[in-house]
Order: structure tokens, then C-alpha cells, then sequence
């Protein structure tokens, strides 16, 4: 047992560190984002205006982004279960002697540097890349296939960024499936398809979503990955918001863009949280 | 349609499986190509081969101060984050204080909010208080975003571990302490190293939050990374980063044969 | 002076009071036990000797010294406990070694001593092997040799054989006793099982929802309970249903129903109230034939070799049947159904419970 007193001792550097450098911080963006930049001066005194936010939900411009930046979450989470499924299943299910050395292989990019890792589906997908000059080697094209810039490039690159995340979590719900139960299911009359769509994948379920979430919350987070393949002009919100700090110096307007961000990583997190729940109980 | 139904996946399954794995290592297979490359753009088969992007990157100033940061960001960063993060782990784990699920989430709160909006929260927050430039600022931003990390892996070993041997020791004559040092400590170890390495790649990975903090002629190698790829690309960027894939490369086969770190992930 | 006593020892969580009130003394060199069904407060009893759980009240002493509030590590006891919980990142000789190294024991003397202790236990070449490589009755020696490397003044024992299967059990039993006798070390025993509770210890405390039922001789305990929870708990019971037929004294008798009664020698309960009645299988004396003046009739209606003794399952009435053993190698080891019998019972030996079951 420990004393209270010992505990409180040993949680309260971290606790400390965590308030002054992150809790502070973060809440601290919440009076700026009601206030209002003098072009070139600065944050204007006194100015207290909810502008920032109405002009989040009114304007078009950043309408598109936040459309943009959540139907990229939605598209890279589902191809990401799609791709990874197959994959995660292989390393559950699969040899044993296959499965180090295929968590290897996944783990291996993931550990990769973010910007490296962007960096090569540049030099993949670029008008120069190597897919569009092989393609034109082989004749298949006669001008580049834009990969950049758009939707597509950004697709791909987020889909491999976030894949091993998305493979690791399945792995682990795969395996929690008890092979017993689907075993009397073959026995009770299941094709080898039936008792995974009736067996495997809703046991699965859980992992699913928990990998889903984090994909999705991961994706819509994202800076690095769209920055270099979206360039400067095809934004989402983490990029615009680096915009309005470092070009365009409107902290307030960055701020509360923040804060939608935020809110919605934070209530996609919740709601699935409480989705589970119900789950549980009916598990 | 076979009444194979032993649940092994067919060959559907594998092939799609290993289209997979193909499709997560070509980027790293084509950064690697690029680094070797005379031209500075890519095709199959390369024009020619040289080695002179290395040795362009090894003694050029800013890449090697960019890297030295990195480093010192990242081993500074993991070993607070070592320290702090295990002390917390482990009152919390044996619920010394009141409200410890609460605490927890706070201590891995970082995970959950977009990095970005902690790179401004804090630029913010260091131009107020001046720490802005300074590297004792960066140095706490890293311990933030890499702390979770520690934390989980030492609380999902610590749940691994019998009690009664720690209350063994303590009977045996061992204080507080002393108990935790020779007999918890070594049997958590290898979860803890497992999560040193995600925190230690964390930060040496990390942009969203570094880049807003940096100022004037230090940066860490991703951002540096980063802005060079603004600016166009120059195999240079492409050596330099087969020189992160080596690294990582070999730390994560010593990772895995010494102590089985994909029993970790 | 004793070697180890509780004053008024007691602990609760929240209502709960899972050990009330006990006080006892055990002498220097004494194996006492610690016997009852699981939750009855003895693992806790010991746990707060041991210092890994704060009394809420009461004081302990070890010897002269109060030790209530100290923290384990400042006691000087050795612990036994059930998963044994050996260090698995050390050797076996590093384990043995733990506690004599928290004591600043080193070089020669540290040496001497391990080697010392795992010779006690006859594991004298195994000091170089890892827990995961041995045994579990090797590991539970190990935690053994650990425990008393220290010397410590009070051993105690969670429940340590518990894990091992019956011979093996069985084997450990004796050593232990050996072992506890050549080095005369005040030992605390907490256990369920009460044969190896009985073969084991000088005194027995059976306990139940956290009360001390009885503190005695394992001879008392046994043919002297005095409780009619300890009397069902030891030995092999029968429990019949009944109601107390008359009182006289501090006794009366009891009707089982249809007809058959037995005299009681001691009786909490008025005339008319229902009870439990507890009867010990070895208590009844069985003949056959003809009815002893005092014993009661019936007939044989199962029979039920197990080896040294057979147990026959006696009929006195429509639907009142006893259990009754004898020797398998007496004359009455090989009644057939049907026999006569008479079953006689000593007044001392009907126990007379509350019908709300109290007590167990």
C-alpha cells in the first residue's frame, strides 16, 4: 500500500509539467479566439467578438476545408480498413512463423519519419514522380496523371501513413475472436464466408471502431502528410490553421479554428466511447 | 466454396495481404533509390548511381545541427518522460491517490488533442512567457507529447505483474523504495523500453508541435526536412532520410531480438 | 513473555467486519494455525501481522515490541506465501539471499547462510537455476529457504501448500513439521484444510465470519468442540433437521422426527425451537443386532468401502438417516443392506444449532 501523501509526491511533477506546459496553454487559446488581429499591430485590446467562430460555420472557404478535411477522415479510415483487414487477418490467423516477421514489416514504416515517409509519395507521386514516369515509359500515358495537389495524392498518402495503426489494432481484435465459437458455427452448417460475416467480423466489431476512431481522429488531425502532398494552396484545417499563425498571423482566427478542430476530434472520441459501452452490454 | 473451415485465411486473403505489405514499404524503398540517384528526379532503372548526396548531407552545417538538436530533444525528452512518467505510472496504478482514473486521462490527454493545436497553444504561450527560442521550452513540449506514451506502457506492465512479490520483498526487509528498485523495476523493464522507443521516435518524428516553436537558426531535422521539401526537392533530403530509415531499421531488429518488442506494439 | 499475541485485533472495510475482536497468545516456538472456510478473516489476520494490511483495531506483538504500525520491512518476520511469488528475474541463490542482503549481511557470512538454507530445504545445487526452471514443490521450497535465510523471529504461512497436488502435499507436510521443529521457530499457519491444520500444530485456531471459534489442542478441537460450528466443520458431519423435544439442565433432547430422539448434553435453545443438529460421522458407535438399551434402531442402507474405514448410511426412520463409519477391518465391515443395526450416541457429542443457520 502507499500513502496518500507518497502518491501525491510521485504524481505531481508529471501532473505539474502537464498543466503548465499543456492545460494552460491549450486554455489560454480560448480568450484569444474571441478577439480580433489589427493587420499588422497585432492583437487589437479589449475587442471581444464571436466572429471567429460564426465565420467558421458562414464562410465558404473554410466551409470546404472542414468538408474537405472530414470526408478525407471518412475516405482514408475506410480504405484503411479495407487494405488492412485482409492484412491483419493474414497475421492472426496465418502461419505462425509468418507473424514476427510481418509485424516487422508494419511496425518497420510506422516508425519511419513522418516527413520521410510523405517525402517519398512526393517523389512517387509527382507530375516527375516515379509513377507517372513509369507510366509513360510503358506507353499507358502520354501526359502526367495529377497525383498531387488533390484529393487522390492526399488519399494515398494518408492511407499508408496511418494503415500500420489501423492493421495493429485489427490484429489484436482478430485475435480475441474465440476460434471455438466460430468452429461450432462451421459445424453447425457456415460456408467458410458465412462464418466470417456472421462470426469473425462482428466479434471483431469492437476493434473495428477503436481502430476506425483512431484513424479517422488521426487523419483529420493531420499536418505533416497533407502540407507536402497538398502543397500550399489544397488545405485542410491543421494546415490552414498553420497558415493563419505563421502567414497570415491571425492568431485569434487560428485559434478558434483550433478549438473546432478540437472539438471534434475530442467529440468523435466521446460519442464512440459511449458506443462501446452500449456495445458491451450487449456482448 | 471448400469445406476447409479451420478458419486459416485462403489465398485471396494472403495475396491481398502481401499487396499490402508491398504497398507500405514502397515509399521507403524509393526514398532509398532516390538518395543514390545523379538525377534529381526518379525513374526505373535510376540513370546512374552515386554516393556524393551523402557526403553532401554529412558535412553540411545545418543538416548535422539539425540532427544534434533532434537528438538532444529526443533523449532529453524520453528520459524526463522516463522518470516522471513511471513515478506517476506507478502511484497511479496502485490508486494512492483519490480520482486516479481521472488523472490518467489527464496524463494522456496530449494523445488525443490534434498535435497542431498543441504546436499553437504553446507558440502562444512561450511568446507570453518568453520562453519562445529558448530550449528548456522545447525540451518540456517534447516531455508532453512523449509522456503518454510512457505512461501507458508502464501501467500495461505493471498490470502484468504479481503483487505478492513486490510484498514479498517488502517482508523480506526491503523499504518502499528498495522494493520498487530491485524487484518491480527490473520486471517492468522491458515494456518501459518498448515505450522509450515510441516516445524517443515520437519526438525525433515530431513537426506539428516543433515547428511552431522553433526560431532563428536551430531546427530539428524532420522540420528541417520539411521546409527543404517547400523549397523543392534535392536528393540531398532524399540521403538524409535513408540515413533515418538505416537507423530506424537497425534499432528496431536490436529492438526486437533483445527483448521481442512486437509483443509491444 | 509470548513470542507473537494479538490484543482485541480487528479489521473492517467500510460495514464489513471481516476479523472481530481476537486475542491470543502464541508461545516462543509454537506452530499455531489459523483454520476455516475461505473468508473467514484468517488470511487477513495474518496479513496484518505480516504488516500488508492496517488493523482497524487492536494492537500485535512480536515478543516485548508493539509492531501495529510498523511497516513490513521493519517486523522481522518471514512469509510463505501461496503463488510462493519468487523473484523471477533472480536465481534461486539470489532469492534465498534477498532478505540477509536488506540486512546488510554480506561475503562470507551471506554465503554461508544461503547455502545454509537451501541445504535445509535439500536444494543445495539449485542455487544457480531460475524460478521458471523449477518445480512448484522446488519453487515452494525456495520461497521456504527464503523466508528463513533472515531468521526471523515469527514464520508465517498464507496457505502454502495449497497449490501442490495431494502426495506431493502430503510429503511437504512432513518436512515442514521437521523443519519447524529442529529450528523451533514460532509459526503462524492459515489454512482450510484441517488435516493438514490438525497434523501440524501444537494449537488450532478455527475460525468463522471473522470470530475465533475455539483455541485448542488439534485433540480438543477434535473431540472436544465447542462450538456447533466447529463441530461441522471437523471431522465429517452429519446435519439433520430437528426440534428441541425437552430441556433439563443445561441439556434435553432433540427430536429428528418420526420418532427417533437423542439426548443432548448441551442446549442454547428452548423447548420447541427448531434446529440444526450436528452429528459426527466418527462420534456414532455402530453394532449390529439388537437395540442397547440408549442406542438408537435402524437399518443398513448404503454401504461405502473407502479404504481404511466403511461408511454405512443408517435408516432410524422414514426420511432420518445417519452416517456412521466404522473399520474396514472390524467385525462390522461388511454389513449388507437391510441389516439391523443400533447406532449409539453420547449426549456430548449432539450439537444443537439455531435453524437460521448461524454459524456456518
Amino acid at each position: 500500500m502507499i500513502a496518500t501523501r507518497h502518491g501525491l509526491l510521485l504524481i505531481a511533477p508529471l501532473a505539474l509539467v502537464l498543466t503548465g506546459f499543456f492545460l494552460v496553454p491549450v486554455l489560454m487559446l480560448l480568450p484569444t479566439s474571441f478577439g480580433e488581429t489589427v493587420p499588422g499591430a497585432g492583437l487589437a485590446p479589449g475587442v471581444w467578438t464571436l466572429e471567429n467562430y460564426a465565420l467558421i460555420i458562414t464562410d465558404d472557404y473554410y466551409r470546404e476545408v472542414i468538408w474537405r478535411t472530414l470526408g478525407l477522415g471518412f475516405f482514408v479510415t475506410v480504405a484503411c480498413l479495407l487494405l488492412g483487414y485482409p492484412l491483419a487477418y493474414l497475421i492472426a490467423r496465418g502461419p505462425e512463423r509468418w507473424r514476427v516477421p510481418l509485424i516487422l514489416l508494419v511496425i518497420f514504416p510506422m516508425m519511419l519519419n513522418l516527413v520521410v515517409r510523405s517525402f517519398g509519395w512526393i517523389a512517387l507521386l509527382a507530375n516527375r514522380g516515379l509513377v507517372n514516369n513509369l507510366l509513360i515509359e510503358l506507353g499507358l500515358i502520354a501526359t502526367p496523371l495529377k497525383l498531387m495537389f488533390n484529393l487522390t495524392g492526399l488519399m494515398i498518402g494518408l492511407t499508408h501513413i496511418y494503415l500500420p495503426f489501423m492493421v495493429l489494432m485489427l490484429v489484436a481484435a482478430i485475435r480475441n475472436v474465440p476460434r471455438d465459437v466460430e468452429a461450432a458455427a462451421a459445424t453447425l452448417g457456415s460456408s467458410r464466408a458465412h462464418v466470417f460475416a456472421a462470426v469473425t467480423l462482428p466479434l471483431s466489431a469492437p476493434g473495428i471502431l477503436a481502430g476506425s476512431i483512431l484513424v479517422f481522429v488521426l487523419t483529420i488531425s493531420a499536418l505533416v502528410t497533407p502540407r507536402m502532398l497538398g502543397g500550399p494552396t489544397y488545405k485542410v484545417m491543421a494546415t490552414l490553421i498553420y497558415d493563419e499563425y505563421m502567414q497570415l498571423l491571425d492568431w485569434p482566427r487560428g485559434s478558434a479554428l483550433s478549438f473546432a478542430l478540437t472539438l471534434m476530434a475530442v467529440g468523435i472520441i466521446w460519442l464512440s466511447s459511449r458506443l462501446t459501452r452500449r456495445w458491451a452490454g450487449m456482448a | 466454396m471448400s469445406a476447409d473451415t479451420d478458419g486459416r485465411p485462403g489465398p485471396g486473403v494472403t495475396l491481398t495481404a502481401f499487396a499490402v505489405i508491398v504497398f507500405l514499404q514502397v515509399p521507403v524503398v524509393v526514398v532509398i533509390l532516390a538518395a543514390f540517384s545523379t538525377t534529381s528526379y526518379l525513374t526505373i532503372p535510376p540513370q546512374g548511381l552515386t554516393l556524393a548526396w551523402f557526403g553532401k548531407v554529412l558535412s553540411d552545417p545545418a543538416y548535422l545541427s539539425a540532427i544534434r538538436m533532434s537528438l538532444i530533444l529526443a533523449c532529453g525528452s524520453t528520459v524526463i518522460s522516463l522518470v516522471l512518467g513511471v513515478a506517476a505510472a506507478f502511484a497511479l496504478f496502485r490508486k494512492a491517490v483519490p480520482g486516479s482514473e481521472a488523472i490518467t486521462s489527464f496524463l494522456m490527454a496530449p494523445l488525443v488533442l490534434p498535435a497542431v493545436v498543441i504546436g499553437v497553444a504553446l507558440l502562444q504561450y512561450f511568446s507570453l512567457t518568453g520562453l519562445r527560442g529558448g530550449l528548456f521550452g522545447l525540451l518540456m513540449a517534447h516531455v508532453v507529447i512523449t509522456v503518454p506514451y510512457i505512461v501507458r506502457s508502464a501501467l500495461a506492465s505493471l498490470s502484468g505483474l504479481d503483487l505478492a512479490v513486490e510484498e514479498a520483498a517488502r517482508v523480506l526487509g526491503a523499504s518502499g523504495f528498495a522494493a520498487f528498485r530491485l524487484v518491480t523495476l527490473p520486471l517492468i523493464a522491458p515494456g518501459l523500453v518498448a515505450g522509450a522507443l515510441f516516445a524517443f521516435i515520437t519526438s525525433l518524428d515530431n513537426v506539428p508541435v516543433t515547428i511552431f516553436l522553433i526560431t532563428g537558426s536551430q531546427t530539428t531535422l524532420p522540420v528541417l526536412i520539411f521546409t527543404s521539401v517547400e523549397m523543392g526537392i534535392d536528393p540531398s533530403v532524399a540521403a538524409v532520410s535513408t540515413l533515418l530509415i538505416v537507423a530506424t531499421g537497425i534499432v528496431l531488429l536490436l529492438a526486437e531480438r533483445r527483448f521481442g518488442f512486437h509483443r509491444f506494439v | 513473555m509470548s513470542a507473537l499475541s494479538f490484543e482485541r485485533l480487528g479489521k473492517s472495510y467500510g460495514d464489513a467486519d471481516v476479523v472481530r475482536d481476537i486475542s491470543l497468545t502464541i508461545g516462543e516456538g509454537e506452530f499455531v494455525s489459523l483454520l476455516g472456510p475461505s473468508g473467514c478473516g484468517k488470511t487477513t489476520i495474518l496479513r496484518m501481522v505480516a504488516g500488508l494490511v492496517e488493523p482497524s483495531r487492536g494492537r500485535i506483538l512480536i515478543g516485548a515490541d508493539d509492531v501495529t504500525r510498523l511497516p513490513p520491512n521493519k517486523r522481522g518476520l518471514g512469509l510463505v506465501f501461496q503463488s510462493y511469488a519468487l523473484f523471477p528475474h533472480l536465481t534461486v541463490y539470489e532469492n534465498v539471499a534477498f532478505g540477509l542482503r536488506r540486512r546488510k549481511v554480506s561475503g562470507a557470512e551471506l554465503d554461508t547462510r544461503v547455502k545454509e538454507a537451501l541445504a535445509m530445504v535439500r536444494l543445495a545445487t539449485f542455487g544457480e537455476r531460475y524460478p521458471r526452471q523449477l518445480s512448484g514443490g522446488q519453487q515452494q521450497r525456495v520461497a521456504i529457504a527464503r523466508a528463513l535465510a533472515p531468521h526471523p523471529r515469527v514464520l508465517l504461512f498464507d496457505e502454502p501448500l495449497s497449490n501442490l497436488d495431494a502426495q506431493l502435499r502430503d510429503e511437504m507436510q512432513i518436512e515442514l513439521k521437521r523443519l519447524q521443529r529442529g529450528l523451533g521457530v514460532t509459526t503462524l499457519f492459515v489454512t482450510h484444510d484441517q488435516g493438514e491444520a490438525l497434523s501440524l500444530s501444537d494449537r488450532v485456531g478455527v475460525m468463522a465470519k471473522g470470530v475465533m471459534q475455539q483455541f485448542a489442542t488439534p485433540e480438543e478441537i477434535y473431540h472436544r468442540p465447542a462450538t456447533g460450528f466447529v463441530a461441522s466443520f471437523i471431522g465429517k458431519p452429519n446435519r439433520l433437521q430437528g426440534t428441541v423435544a425437552d430441556r433439563s439442565g443445561g441439556g434435553g433432547s432433540v427430536s429428528l422426527g418420526g420418532g427417533v430422539s437423542l439426548a443432548a448434553a448441551s442446549l442454547d435453545q428452548p423447548q420447541g425451537a427448531r434446529v440444526n443438529v450436528v452429528i459426527r460421522q466418527e462420534a456414532i458407535r455402530l453394532h449390529r443386532g439388537g437395540a442397547d438399551p440408549g442406542a438408537l434402531p435402524g437399518t443398513i442402507a448404503l454401504r461405502s468401502f473407502s479404504g481404511a474405514r466403511v461408511q454405512y448410511v443408517v435408516r432410524l426412520a422414514e426420511g432420518v438417516e445417519l452416517v456412521a463409519e466404522t473399520s474396514s477391518h472390524g467385525p462390522d465391515a461388511a454389513l449388507a443392506v437391510g441389516t439391523p443395526v443400533s447406532l449409539a450416541i453420547d449426549a456430548e457429542a449432539v450439537f444443537a444449532m439455531p435453524a437460521d443457520g448461524a454459524g456456518q
